[in-house]
């Protein structure tokens, strides 16, 4: 607790008081504008997204050879042909196809940056939305009274304690059950939120805000003392930069939507170097029981989506490419059988994209059985063949040097894939 | 002649020692209880203010002098019976339609979204291909008005009355201990909105399971919760079985041909599940070290198969079980070892019959229903959860870090009156340890009570109590959300974190200047209407009204330099120009008594802009964190 101070003094950060009020415009530019040194050593950052509702990996990642999920699947099924009068799937190794609507994967693929993960899931068998993403979330898949996140925990073994309080960020309302624990995490929907607020009064909240930050220096108990300290440290760092009027780099143009909202300001965060290591974002709509679509639809809608606002991103953070390994989850897949409603059901196994320059990318890891009948689990669904710990332990382990899996997923002891070289 | 007299005598005296005896075990309680606050050096009216801070949201102004007029053991006593008088409240809570509904009203009502499409494609009311398909904005219509014509209403409406009457509850109800144990059991025993499937459950688990029970016996609440719906969905024991023979069995008596399908792939994921027998140990008993190991958990969960929901609804919940029992037939459930009460059922051919052994105590086969109670009952009297209950409970009232001792002396209270909450309660308040100087201000204010404190602190009227939700939320306490079983953690340092505390600052500014709607605020009232003489006098007098008994030089010496900012006029005057909470104003000298009706000057805007500030300031001030 009490070594957290003094980082931003000695960042010579004290200058800047709250709401900018005396800085010259150019001073802080300059200060916005540079990019290396910063505030902080820079370190690795994780950045983790959650596709909420289970994503169809079959559909964003099909074995469009495979005959059985033609027959299964007679109105979801896409083929990779060029003849195909349809928008053909992407060809990734004559096996398996991306998704025409997630074009925008295929060059960091090709470039073997991007490595996706097929018959991905948790060793828990369980259908339901809640328990499987509280498992994958507390890292822990057949006990639900754990505590902490398994992201929170990744925070605590990363072992820089008294740095930043900015270390963990979910962009989210609510800290998502990732984070949960002990460690320093905070949940940010909105940046320009991240000050002291009085509509219109600008004048009104400085004062307060220097009222506040009197109060909480002078004030007898440590952990408000402490606390509100790193606060108004936090709110200098944030203030650094014009959040409000942020110009992406290169030109880049986010999609519109929440995942892309929420990428951007992550960006932002890694730029303005504030000492994040871990960050968390959501994209929802994934549960697609009803006329789910192909080329066109919900299922097209959501992948663009994820994929648009990846690849802005990732364009975004630019030179900070190295820094960053991006990688999606969601807690199970879909059923192999298009249901009666044009949508698949609760299934198993799914797939997950890595992104990053430390990934072994260009190739789709893990194992996809061929689809008949007695290679799926409980004689429906795509088999879950990785366990989800597998890879998130290495890509903590390969990108955050996180190596303590005892502490990271506790009960669990197999060996990694090679998603990360 | 001699010895029967002797005799008689003694027998009468006897009598008379067993009624006295009798008589102080009755009056004892309250007759004899004496808070040990002097020997702590504290006065009467800070040991009042203490109580206040702990077992309600926060005093009212008034509150202290209230307490002092009844006494505190007395009043303290008054709190855990929980039966005063609360017509204001009941009036407030009578616009909420929907929050008195049984489960199976609740079913029938407020069917979960993906059901309500299923009834009206079945209807024909919606194409089954225009799902997802073309104009979103007319395929939601055409919901919402499915919905309309079978008075069917959106889950979130359920939600929405649930939380705003928790919140009216908390801010105005005269039995305030009540409520804040409400919360305290309920996070215990948490079950979670996050859980589709069992969240429309959640507000009966409250009323119904958690409310009724927070100052009886724990085993009666330990049992009341493995019985709830929201629980046994939320930690999944309804679809926990036994034996397969069992299984088959059930699924000979699902006819269909579809549903036939549906309903054996269901079985191949059913068998046992150990989620609830897990957490029962771990967090609602024995606690995490209490004494069990693997073992021990999977034989508990044996020990409670069958333990499931009753069929309610229409098409709701448990229609599987619906076809089971009319099989059986009602008169016969009994007899064949079916156990049906309210929403819980017992089915005994998903019951686990073997043997079983449970932390040493053997089980004998067949042991049906009553095995399950018995084992809830060894848990609930057992020496952990003595101590880990008691441990949770000082947790919440004294201090973080509860001394052994005194988890040790309530521990033996709670094991010597067959776990009764009400005693553990006071021999809590009438130990040393509650009273100490240490003690006091130790504990951080949940989100929840911050807001609910300053509400009544300044006596607000709430007629949007979801605004304060809202808020609640942005300070890191989701109600009803959270997802893990054990509950928000009950530390300040959960509570206190950077992007938390700095809501709570912005909430103090926010309910200050009348900038949170529905939550009307009337500064000027609170301090009787009198003007105070200057910005200083008002940081003093609002300071005490808010937190009253409390030293706060500290705070008013730091607070000073920013009024006497030779500035700070024409900075508050630009910027009441600026933003003006107009509406508020108006408000304000209608309350005023027609004394200053009319068109508000600009001055007045100042002085109020300022004094809401101030406010603002004090609400957010590290002092008013805790309690």
């Amino acid at each position: 607790m009490t070594s957290r101070r003094g980082f931003l003094k000695a960042g010579g950060l004290a200058l800047f008081g709250i709401g900018m009020g005396g800085v010259p415009g150019f001073l802080a530019d300059a200060v916005a504008g540079i990019k290396q040194p910063g505030l902080f050593e820079r370190r690795k950052i994780l950045v983790c997204i959650f596709q909420r509702g289970a994503m169809d990996g079959l559909m964003a990642v099909t074995p469009f050879t495979d005959e059985y999920l033609r027959t299964a699947r007679p109105s979801l099924f896409m083929s990779a042909a060029k003849t195909s009068a349809n928008k053909p799937l992407i060809d990734l190794d004559g096996r398996f196809g991306l998704h025409p609507s997630m074009g925008s994967f295929e060059q960091v693929f090709r470039e073997k940056r991007m490595g996706i993960v097929h018959g991905i899931g948790s060793p828990n068998n369980t259908r339901s939305h809640f328990d499987a993403q509280d498992y994958m979330e507390s890292g822990t898949p057949f006990k639900k009274g754990t505590e902490s996140g398994w992201l929170n925990r990744a925070v605590g073994l990363l072992g820089h304690d008294g740095v930043t309080p900015l270390r963990g960020v979910s962009l989210t309302s609510s800290l998502p059950r990732s984070f949960y624990g002990d460690n320093p995490a905070v949940a940010i929907s909105n940046l320009q939120d991240f000050n002291i607020q009085m509509r219109g009064n600008v004048n009104g909240a400085n004062m307060a805000a220097k009222s506040f930050e009197d109060l909480y220096d002078q004030t007898s108990s440590g952990l408000l003392k402490e606390t509100g300290k790193e606060s108004f440290e936090a709110i200098k760092m944030l203030q650094k930069t014009d959040v409000k009027n942020y110009k992406p780099t290169n030109g880049v143009i986010y999609p519109n939507s929440a995942l892309g909202n929420s990428l951007k300001q992550i960006a932002q965060l890694i730029k303005m170097n504030v000492g994040m290591e871990v960050a968390f974002a959501e994209s929802g709509g994934w549960d697609t029981h009803f006329n789910q679509g192909r080329e066109t639809g919900i299922f097209a809608r959501n992948v663009n989506d994820l994929s648009e606002s990846i690849m802005a991103f990732w364009t975004d953070i630019d030179t900070l490419q190295d820094d960053v390994t991006v990688m999606t989850m969601t807690e199970f897949g879909r059923t192999v059988k298009q249901n009666g409603t044009g949508g698949t059901d609760h299934g198993r196994a799914s797939c997950n994209f890595i992104l990053g320059n430390g990934v072994k990318g260009g190739l789709v890891h893990g194992i996809v059985n061929p689809l008949a009948i007695e290679n799926l689990e409980d004689g429906r669904d795509l088999a879950v063949t990785t366990d989800f710990r597998a890879v998130f332990s290495e890509v903590a382990d390969k990108h955050l040097r996180i190596n303590n899996d005892k502490v990271l997923f506790p009960d669990w002891s197999g060996s990694k894939i090679g998603v990360m070289s | 002649m001699k010895t029967s007299i002797k005799i008689l005598f003694s027998l009468v005296f006897v009598l008379f020692f067993i009624t006295l005896c009798s008589f102080f075990q009755k009056e004892s309680v309250t007759v004899k209880l004496k808070f040990p606050y002097k020997q702590a050096g504290l006065s009467e009216r800070q040991a009042a203010e203490h109580m206040l801070s702990r077992f309600t949201y926060g005093p009212k102004a008034g509150d202290v002098d209230r307490v002092l007029k009844i006494g505190l053991e007395k009043w303290f006593i008054q709190q855990l019976e929980g039966s005063l008088q609360d017509e204001e409240l009941d009036k407030m809570l009578a616009q909420f339609d929907d929050i008195n509904l049984s489960n199976t009203d609740v079913e029938n009502k407020y069917p979960r979204s993906a059901r309500v499409l299923r009834m009206a494609i079945k209807d024909g009311a919606i194409d089954k291909d225009s799902v997802n398909k073309g104009n979103q904005a007319a395929y939601k219509k055409q919901i919402k008005e499915y919905m309309e014509m079978n008075g069917l209403k959106p889950q979130q409406e359920l939600y929405r009355q649930f939380i705003n009457q928790k919140i009216l509850r908390a801010a105005y109800t005269n039995n305030q201990l009540r409520e804040l144990l409400t919360d305290f059991w309920f996070n215990h025993f948490n079950v979670s909105l996050t859980k589709n499937q069992c969240a429309s459950f959640v507000p009966a688990f409250e009323r119904d399971v958690i409310r009724p029970n927070v100052t009886g016996k724990f085993n009666d609440l330990l049992l009341a919760t493995a019985k709830s719906p929201a629980m046994l969905i939320y930690l999944d024991n309804f679809s926990s079985s036994g034996q397969p023979a069992a299984v088959r069995n059930d699924s000979v008596q699902t006819k269909g041909g579809n549903k036939n399908r549906k309903a054996q792939v269901k079985k191949k994921q059913g068998g046992l599940n150990e989620n609830y027998a897990r957490e029962v140990m771990e967090l609602h008993t024995l606690g995490v070290d209490g004494g069990y190991d693997q073992n021990d958990v999977t034989q508990a969960a044996r020990v409670l198969t069958g333990w499931t929901i009753a069929p309610m609804g229409e098409d709701g919940y448990g229609a599987g079980m619906k076809k089971l029992m009319d099989n059986v037939g009602e008169t016969n459930l009994e007899k064949r070892g079916f156990v049906h009460q309210g929403d819980f059922l017992f089915v005994p051919t998903r019951h686990d019959n073997g043997e079983k052994t449970v932390l040493g105590k053997r089980f004998s086969a067949n042991g049906g229903y009553e095995e399950g109670v018995t084992l809830l009952t060894m848990l609930a009297h057992h020496p952990s959860t003595a101590k880990f209950i008691s441990k949770k409970i000082a947790t919440k009232f004294v201090s973080d870090q509860p001394s052994p001792r005194l988890i040790d002396r309530m521990a033996k209270t709670f094991i010597k009156t067959d776990g009764d909450i009400k005693q553990v309660m006071i021999i809590m308040v009438s130990s040393p340890e509650f009273w100490k100087v240490d003690a006091l201000r130790e504990k951080t204010k949940s989100p929840f009570e911050l807001a609910i404190s300053a509400v009544r602190s300044l006596d607000a009227q709430i007629t949007q109590p979801y605004q304060l939700f809202s808020w609640i939320n942005k300070m890191g306490q989701k109600m009803y959300y959270y997802q893990a079983p054990t509950g928000f953690p009950d530390r300040g340092q959960y509570w206190i974190n950077t992007g938390a505390l700095l809501n709570r600052m912005n909430f103090g500014l926010a309910l200050a200047s009348q900038r949170i709607p529905g939550i009307k605020v009337d500064l000027a009232a609170l301090n009787n209407n009198h003007e105070p003489e200057s910005a200083e006098a008002a940081l003093t007098t609002y300071s005490k009204i808010i937190m009253p008994e409390r030293n706060l030089d500290a705070t008013i010496k730091r607070l000073k330099p920013m009024l006497k900012d030779p500035d700070l006029n024409k900075k508050v005057e630009i910027a009441a120009e600026k933003n003006t909470p107009v509406a508020s104003n108006i408000d304000n000298t209608e309350v005023m008594g027609g004394v200053k009706k009319g068109r508000i000057t600009k001055k007045e805007d100042v002085k109020n802009s300022e004094l809401a500030q101030v406010v603002g300031v004090i609400l957010g001030s590290p002092e008013f964190q805790r309690k």
